[in-house]
């Protein structure tokens, strides 16, 4: 009697659930289209559409390429039109640029003010840095080694044989391209560390040289004295602005030549021949090494002219331009941003910088605090400040499914990432349904239910009972336990079936049992501890 | 012009011995943890402090410098190894981050040592006396051949427990397939520090060794850790016979160009002479394929 109560309040409550699990199939198929979506909300800012405003797009002159990213969709829940902006990123850095444009001089005092012009030059030596190292994917660190030398020799030509500014800022490229063809004849020959390693023995080189040669200021710590782009006559607070503006000038066009290289052509070949996918790309019809001579050589010049800014800047250069910790200290801001984009060359060009520039008092424990940072960044994240909302994002996911597979437990449940492997999707299903089930299978077993099986192996059995053996009965033939008469009516054993033709049942244990009912209900035991244990 | 060939000879292979060392550790750590040790440096300088401490505070014994220096040594090659090989080996694009992690690691050392220790040089006791032999027509110091014969001793002990020991089997089996050892039961953790200690010890070693000619200063690791990574380049990383040869040839070439030229010239021979090998050999005199390492 309590078994069939129990029975009948488990079928209704089968029934309730079953229910519901269809209503709530329908409802979610109805209000969203898209199931991916859900638990995930997307946070785009969306505009109204209609009619032709939905599809119009600002261009611009002449090109097909929009300045926004836009896409236009349907709104789930009230199917009106909207547009929403795909890829916010041209916002933000038109807010930052702005930002740069008008708060130093607005709010800065005069150190600010020269920390953001070294800010703006460092920008766009590391955005030019980043077309090398992101875009061509070759690690080189001979990048302010080309500034130095660039800075140097422009520096030499003004104090020398009195070049004034803006010769400076053309000789610069010559300089800088001179070098980029010595650093790119070994970047076809060597790869990875190898020319990584080099480069910083090039830069440790140039370092001993300039150091050790008269020409170049060896008694005086550097080369000072050249000439400057400032007018007579200025006042203190109007030089540094102009000098602001410069720089910022400088970072702009650097922008602008990463834009024109990274978005064009060149860009595009390069970064389908990475480092050790050479091959597939010359299979495409590549020319990698030509297409890496040229990055080469264009960073190169665009480097040496940002060293020929660079001398009239600080009226000279010094060799610390070519010191392990200046090298160091460039690579801090790229990697601390993110290796490979401009954004993360910029944002850690400005963390630096605000350590080394703006909190002075903080003494030597400056470079300390810079290179903790970038210690922790290279050891939290994949790729610097940029990649942690992505990896923020896959670390939530890995909690989330580890959080479903604890509540879900084990056996019943197949992960959506499993899913996507197995074809038949029916056997997802009935492994889910196999395992309620059995769990509702479990409860029903009592030492009642087991005494009712001795008492009578045949029948008439309860409703709970039937129910057990309805289940035991539906298995697979592998490995299901049969009974084998020895003896008739005198010795039986129980053994498992292959599920084999011509391969014989295996024997399960040596107990032998006088007569079938007994067999029986050993077999019904042993089923019933598979079913508990599994 | 005359050149005298023992001098030069000497001279090479003292420098060449104290090069193998650095070379060594930089090729060994590279082979089996697959990490460019840029902090290789460091363990040098701090090792060299390590060694000057002992001097000042304990006694100034030609022996105690030296293991302290070793010790020293062994003490940051694992601390390395702790931050920049345990929390990175088995994370996505580890070789650029292990390498970005040492070389944070260089900049973070030699400020702090700069902090602590202040800019001026330190000067060790001379280990090994004052005197010097004459040896054919050449005078030869104490130093010079405690420093030929201390690392050579050190280098064959290191290559013989490399080949001999339980540990040196694991080291080998986590260069030449890290997974395969793993799964075969060599943990990599403790074989990586393992690695790490004896390698910093060596750096050790020609910290002290170096410190007999020059001084102790926050920035004395920056030219041997350039000079043994131009060793193991040439002698092809991963190798130990190549940058064994490596040693000895970058000695002879500094030594000649020391004579010949003068000290000025040494770095820019040294790098003409590196460049023009890789250009020839892209992997070093005897480097094994990078995808052997993967």
């Amino acid at each position: 009697m309590v078994a069939l109560s129990k029975t009948l309040e488990l079928r209704a409550r089968t029934e309730q659930e079953a229910g519901e699990s269809a209503a709530s199939k329908e409802s979610g198929g109805l209000a969203s289209p898209d199931l991916s979506l859900v638990g995930s909300r997307r946070l785009l800012p969306r505009m109204p559409g209609h009619g032709d405003r939905l599809w119009h797009r600002l261009r611009y002159p002449f090109t097909r390429r929009t300045p926004l990213l836009l896409a236009t969709a349907c709104n789930a829940k009230t199917l009106a039109a909207e547009k929403s902006i795909v890829d916010k990123r041209p916002l933000y850095w038109i807010a930052g640029l702005l930002f740069l444009a008008i708060a130093p001089p607005l709010l800065g005092d005069n150190p600010l003010l020269s920390a953001a012009a070294v800010f703006a030059i460092y920008a766009a030596i590391n955005i030019v840095w980043t077309l090398v190292i992101g875009t061509a994917g070759i690690f080189s660190l001979a990048t302010l080694a080309v500034v130095g030398a660039a800075a140097y020799g422009s520096a030499y030509l003004s104090i020398a044989h009195g070049l004034p500014w803006w010769g400076m800022i053309a000789v610069g490229p010559l300089f800088g391209l001179a070098f980029g063809v010595v650093i790119a004849i070994p970047a076809i020959r060597l790869e990875g560390f190898y020319y990584a390693l080099l480069t910083v023995g090039l830069a440790e080189l140039c370092r001993v040289y300039v150091v050790q040669s008269r020409a170049l200021g060896s008694a005086t710590g550097g080369l000072f004295g050249a000439d400057t782009y400032l007018p007579e006559g200025l006042s203190d607070r109007a030089g540094l602005v102009l000098s602001y503006y410069a720089a910022l000038a400088l970072m702009l066009a650097a922008l602008a030549l990463y834009r024109m290289i990274d978005g064009q052509r060149l860009g595009r070949l390069l970064r389908a021949a990475p480092e050790k996918q050479e091959a597939f790309a010359e299979a495409l019809g590549i020319n990698y090494r030509a297409a890496r001579i040229q990055v080469f050589l264009i960073s190169s010049a665009a480097l040496g002219l940002i060293g020929g800014f660079y001398a009239t800047y600080f009226k000279g250069a010094s060799p610390s331009l070519f010191s392990m910790d200046s090298l160091l200290l460039l690579l801090a801001m790229i990697v601390i941003g993110g290796i490979g984009t401009t954004e993360g060359a910029v944002v850690g060009t400005l963390i630096v910088v605000l350590f080394d520039r703006v909190f002075i008092t903080l003494g030597p424990m400056r470079l300390i605090i810079i290179a903790a940072i970038m210690l922790a960044s290279v050891l939290f994240t994949r790729g610097g400040l940029f990649s942690i909302p992505a990896q923020f994002a896959a670390w939530r996911e890995k909690k989330k499914s580890e959080r479903r597979v604890l509540r879900v437990g084990t056996g019943g449940e197949t992960m959506p990432e499993q899913a996507t492997d197995i074809r038949d999707k029916q056997s997802i299903y009935l492994k889910r349904f196999d395992k309620t089930v059995r769990d509702r299978l479990r409860m029903l077993i009592t030492d009642e239910l087991i005494a009712e099986h001795r008492r009578s192996v045949a029948g008439p059995h309860g409703d709970a009972l039937e129910r057990l053996l309805n289940y035991f009965r539906r298995a697979a033939i592998v490995d299901k336990y049969a009974i084998l008469a020895v003896k008739p009516f005198a010795e039986y054993r129980i053994v498992a079936l292959s599920g084999r033709r011509g391969v014989a049942p295996r024997l399960v244990d040596d107990k032998v049992y006088a007569t079938s009912e007994e067999a029986q209900h050993a077999v019904f035991l042993k089923r019933v501890q598979d079913l508990n244990e599994a | 012009m005359h050149i005298d060939l023992t001098y030069v000879a000497l001279t090479a292979v003292s420098l060449a011995s104290i090069y193998g060392l650095l070379a060594l550790g930089i090729s060994i750590i590279w082979s089996s943890l697959g990490m460019i040790n840029m902090a290789h440096g460091f363990t040098f300088a701090m090792a060299g402090y390590g060694a000057w401490l002992a001097a000042q505070y304990l006694a100034p014994n030609g022996i105690l410098v030296v293991a302290a220096g070793i010790l020293t040594g062994a003490l940051v090659g694992m601390l390395i190894g702790a931050i920049a090989f345990l929390p990175l080996y088995d994370k996505p694009n580890y070789p650029l981050r292990s390498l970005i992690a040492t070389l944070a690691i260089s900049l973070l050392g030699s400020q702090f040592l700069l902090w602590v220790f202040g800019p001026r040089v330190k000067a060790l006791p001379k280990v090994f006396g004052q005197e010097s032999f004459h040896l054919g027509s050449a005078v030869v110091s104490a130093d010079k051949l405690g420093a030929i014969g201390s690392s050579v001793l050190v280098m064959l002990v290191t290559l013989i427990w490399a080949k001999r020991s339980r540990r040196g089997l694991e080291i080998r089996a986590m260069m030449q397939n890290p997974e395969g050892a793993a799964l075969v039961g060599v943990d990599l953790r403790t074989t990586a520090m393992a690695v790490m200690a004896v390698t910093g010890a060596l750096a050790g070693l020609a910290s002290v060794l170096l410190a007999q000619t020059y001084y102790v200063s926050p920035y004395a690791g920056i030219t041997p850790l350039l000079k043994g990574m131009i060793v193991a380049l040439a002698g092809g990383l991963g190798s130990i016979q190549g940058a064994l040869i490596a040693a000895i040839l970058i000695g002879t070439v500094e030594a000649l160009t020391a004579v010949l030229l003068g000290g000025s010239y040494v770095l820019i021979t040294q790098f003409g002479f590196i460049i023009a090998i890789l250009l020839i050999r892209p992997r070093g005199i005897a480097g094994m394929l990078e995808h052997t390492r993967e």
